[in-house]
């Protein structure tokens, strides 16, 4: 441990604490809104400040979401009576006075998910597909099998679940199977959405046919697409099927896409092999050429249908980071070349935004705690309800079952409050311990998946290894004096100019 | 300009509230339209007979205070308009230097009839308040609200103080579920407490101001804090960007407010005017800071073509059509739908300093 690290919890806590009197509340009052309430802010306590080392320098956090990076002072001990606290640290992680005590208090309530309702809707009316692609996420059917659409009765409940939703926004995401093969069924949801409600749709789609039926769906303009695009022509087929034909199909449907709604409409995803890594500039290319320049970078875990041919892929190595580093570096260099137009890896924008803002984002894949079964849902083509879609794949392989209930009767059961229970990094010996958990989040799902457990060590799990690598590499990039990486980063994070300095404190 | 006060005629001897309505009346402030001419029309309710001097104007919907004594009526509540404002005070402890309403000394209490009036307006209405300062009186304005917000859950306030009077034992009463429908507009100019304080013309307003900001993010109310764009705070602007992003993390908004040639702005305009056209940069640094963490921020009354392409998306076409006016090469911009142009009393000069888009 350094130096300054064992000083942790003794010296600063103690500052922090000494900071301001602390105002005694005799009664709290919580209130129905998805803003921190009076309850939350000041039942939150501020604690401490953790390290780590990242390249030659040491970073210091603390529950805030506030850092300061400092040279390392090597061997330099709390012992040392010439041993002073250096000023970055106090300039940005103490607070100065009772204001700024009470905003710390504040951020860190804030760093911490509160589900409201249900705003988030993945539906599977149908698990069919007109394609069988080498990684398929999904146990899928084949497309003339019967069973394994919504029946009437999964249709009904359905239809009646979002007749009911109280949230002032909802997203409603159709997965497959193949959903574009049911417009009939993806139709009637959206007209069973209450008026009082902003809906957004997004239909999840391999492209492979477009009929009428789905035209009229996709021409609406509370609809997006979503689908796979594995990167140039080539590669794109050798993941499905081998499929040339296939491929030109698919992609001739995206171009045509395209060209009738702009890219603004279609959202792509790349599925990547971390066995057979494609070239970063081969599959930007694929994208920008496009004009689609937001690409989202996952690995394929996996799972179901996929597991049994890939049976190697369950453990990568440093392989990933490493490649996640290099495709980052790559946009990096290209957008400061061609200042046209930004591309950009939209998880490692959502890294820097859950550093920067505490509570803007509450994507599923990256908060704490990570409530189930509460603001987002996924329902399957037999009326099964389920945490997330990873669950979903899961269960349908037969590994474990972790559906926490239906959509007839609901799913506030036992099986969903033993996940959420386990659903957080708080309490984790190694979480506790690390800078980054203010920022990072907890996927239990994703444990199971790998290790058929939530037990294994944090530090040796699968998601812990590529997040400490992604925050590494943000925080290098924060206080990185290259003017082209401040450049992007003042992009992906919505500036009008490059990344200010942090000198002065974040 | 929109009138907000009409010359009256009525026989009942104390100030009531009226609803002026074509249809039969459903509830006692109702007042039934019975005849219009050119200049005039008169009105019928519990109240008896009303008369209104008015130029035509669509007055339909509108909610009235009424002041027979003084012949007068405050439309204080327009029916088509999502801008109503209810001055409340005219009083004010600090006297700021570009000050748009300058204050008086006396107070004439009218919250009583605000509060009528209030539980009248349509719903879902925003209703501002503002003064003067409307925390002098503070009892009074917290009462109203509560009783309004009680009985119309689908209103919310908009109140503009300067947060000099905020004390530990309010906490409690604005963790109340009713003030999640208020919004607090708090202006600060500095963070240089001799900077803002000079700005406000009183000692020791910020110390006070941030004592204030404390007990407010303990009930956890919500804030929007307003910055006006002069020469003493242009300067100012980045490091306030880096206070605000440590100290005042919960607002809701942060307001960058051009200036608007009224009021006290009106004699110093030269001392005070910040040529944000020439030179963005203060500007620029504080936005990025404020964005950077999550602080959501809003130019107002600056023209786009004022503002560096980056930061176009930050404006608000904030002023209304009816006090708004643009120069003469306006007319060839492609933005001018998105654009807030300038206050119609902004200096003859200054307007035609455009580049169409
Ligand atoms: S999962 Fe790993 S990176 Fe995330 S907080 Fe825990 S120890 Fe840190
Ligand atoms: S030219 Fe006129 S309309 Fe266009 S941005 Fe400038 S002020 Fe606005």
């Amino acid at each position: 441990m350094h130096g300054l690290a064992a000083l942790t919890f003794l010296g600063i806590s103690t500052l922090l604490r000494a900071g301001g009197d602390d105002v005694a509340i005799g009664r709290s009052i919580s209130v129905a809104t998805s803003d921190l309430s009076c309850d939350a802010i000041q039942s939150a306590h501020p604690a401490g400040i953790r390290f780590r080392e990242v390249g030659d320098h040491t970073l210091v956090t603390n529950e805030a979401g506030r850092f300061a990076m400092l040279e390392s002072s090597g061997s330099q001990s709390q012992s040392d009576p010439s041993f002073k606290l250096p000023d970055a640290i106090k300039t940005a992680l103490i607070p100065e006075n009772r204001l700024s005590k009470l905003a710390q208090t504040f951020e860190a309530a804030k760093r911490r998910t509160r589900a409201g309702p249900l705003d988030y809707l993945i539906l599977v009316p149908t698990l069919r597909c007109n394609l069988a692609c080498s990684y398929c996420q999904v146990s899928r059917a084949a497309i003339g099998a019967s069973g394994h659409d919504w029946d009437d009765g999964t249709l009904a409940a359905v239809l009646s679940l979002v007749s009911s939703l109280s949230s002032a926004s909802i997203k409603i995401e159709f997965q497959g199977g193949e959903p574009s093969l049911r417009p009939d069924l993806i139709e009637a949801v959206i007209n069973a959405v209450p008026p009082a409600t902003t809906a957004s749709f997004v239909i999840c789609t391999n492209l492979q046919i477009i009929n009428d039926g789905i035209l009229a769906i996709f021409d609406r303009p509370d609809v997006l697409i979503s689908t796979s695009l594995d990167g140039p022509e080539e590669l794109h087929s050798k993941q499905r099927q081998g499929d040339a034909v296939r491929a030109r199909e698919f992609h001739k449907n995206l171009n045509w896409l395209i060209d009738r709604y702009g890219p603004g409409k279609i959202s792509a995803l790349p599925t990547i092999n971390p066995q057979a890594l494609p070239d970063p500039d081969a599959l930007i290319d694929a994208y920008s050429s496009l004009g689609l320049h937001s690409l989202y970078l996952r690995p394929i875990n996996f799972q179901g249908f996929a597991r049994k041919r890939h049976a190697s892929a369950r453990q990568t190595d440093g392989s990933w980071s490493a490649y996640h580093e290099r495709f980052i570096d790559r946009l990096i260099e290209r957008n400061f070349l061609d200042r046209t137009k930004v591309l950009e890896e939209t998880y490692f924008s959502l890294i820097l935004r859950r550093i920067f803002q505490p509570g803007a984002d509450r994507h599923v894949d990256l908060r704490n705690p990570n409530p189930v079964g509460r603001d987002y849902i996924v329902i399957d083509y037999d009326g099964m309800a389920y945490p997330t879609d990873e669950a979903r794949m899961l269960t349908r392989s037969g590994v474990i079952d972790l559906s926490i209930g239906n959509v007839a009767e609901g799913w506030d059961s036992d099986a969903r409050a033993a996940l959420e229970a386990a659903s957080t990094n708080d309490g984790d010996p190694t979480c506790e311990k690390c800078a980054y958990k203010p920022y990072c989040g907890r996927d239990i799902i994703d444990d199971i998946s790998r290790y058929g457990t939530i037990d294994t060590p944090k530090e040796e799990t699968e998601f812990c290894r590529r997040h400490l690598s992604l925050f590494d590499l943000a925080f290098k990039m924060i206080h990185s004096k290259d003017p082209a990486v401040r450049y992007s980063l003042g992009r992906w994070l919505g500036l009008g100019s490059d990344l200010p300095a942090m000198e002065s404190a974040a | 300009m929109i009138p907000l006060n009409f010359e009256i005629q009525s026989d009942e001897p104390e100030p009531f509230v009226a609803r002026l309505t074509r249809e039969v009346g459903s509830g006692p402030a109702d007042f039934v339209c019975r005849s219009q001419s050119e200049s005039r029309s008169l009105w019928c309710g519990d109240h008896g007979l009303l008369e209104i001097v008015h130029n035509g104007e669509n007055i339909e919907g509108d909610i009235m205070l009424v002041d027979p004594e003084n012949g007068r009526a405050d439309r204080v509540i327009r029916a088509t308009s999502k801008h109503n404002t209810l001055l409340v005070t005219e009083q004010c402890d600090q006297l700021c230097v570009m000050c748009s309403q300058p204050p008086k000394k006396t107070h004439l209490d009218r919250f009583k009839l605000f509060e009528e009036a209030c539980l009248l307006a349509p719903a879902g209405m925003v209703i501002g308040i503002s003064g003067g300062e409307p925390t002098l009186h503070m009892d009074a304005l917290l009462g109203m609200i509560e009783s309004v917000l009680r009985e119309r859950s689908d209103l919310s306030f908009h109140i503009l103080s300067n947060a000099q009077h905020f004390e530990q034992h309010h906490i409690l009463r604005l963790c109340d579920p009713v003030y999640r429908n208020v919004v607090w507009g708090i202006p600060l100019y500095s963070s240089d407490p001799v900077v803002h304080d000079t700005v406000v013309a009183k000692p020791g307003a910020y110390e006070r101001l941030i004592s204030s900001f404390e007990h407010l993010l303990l009930a956890a109310a919500r804030i929007e804090l307003r910055t006006v764009l002069t020469a003493t705070t242009v300067p100012g602007l980045s490091p306030l960007s880096r206070f605000i992003a440590r100290n005042l993390p919960h607002i809701e908004q942060w307001s960058l407010m051009g200036l608007e040639n009224i009021g006290f702005a009106k004699n110093r305009w030269d001392d005070l005017y910040a040529d944000l056209n020439t030179d963005f940069s203060d500007l620029a640094a504080a936005i990025d800071w404020a964005q950077l963490h999550g602080i959501a921020t809003k130019i107002f009354n600056l023209p786009l073509c004022h503002i560096p392409q980056h930061y176009r998306s930050f404006a608000v076409a904030s002023i209304s059509d009816w006090k708004q006016r643009f120069g003469k090469s306006c007319v060839s911009c492609r933005a001018k739908r998105d654009c807030s142009g300038f206050f119609e009393w902004h200096p003859d000069k200054l307007v035609d300093e455009v580049t169409p888009l």
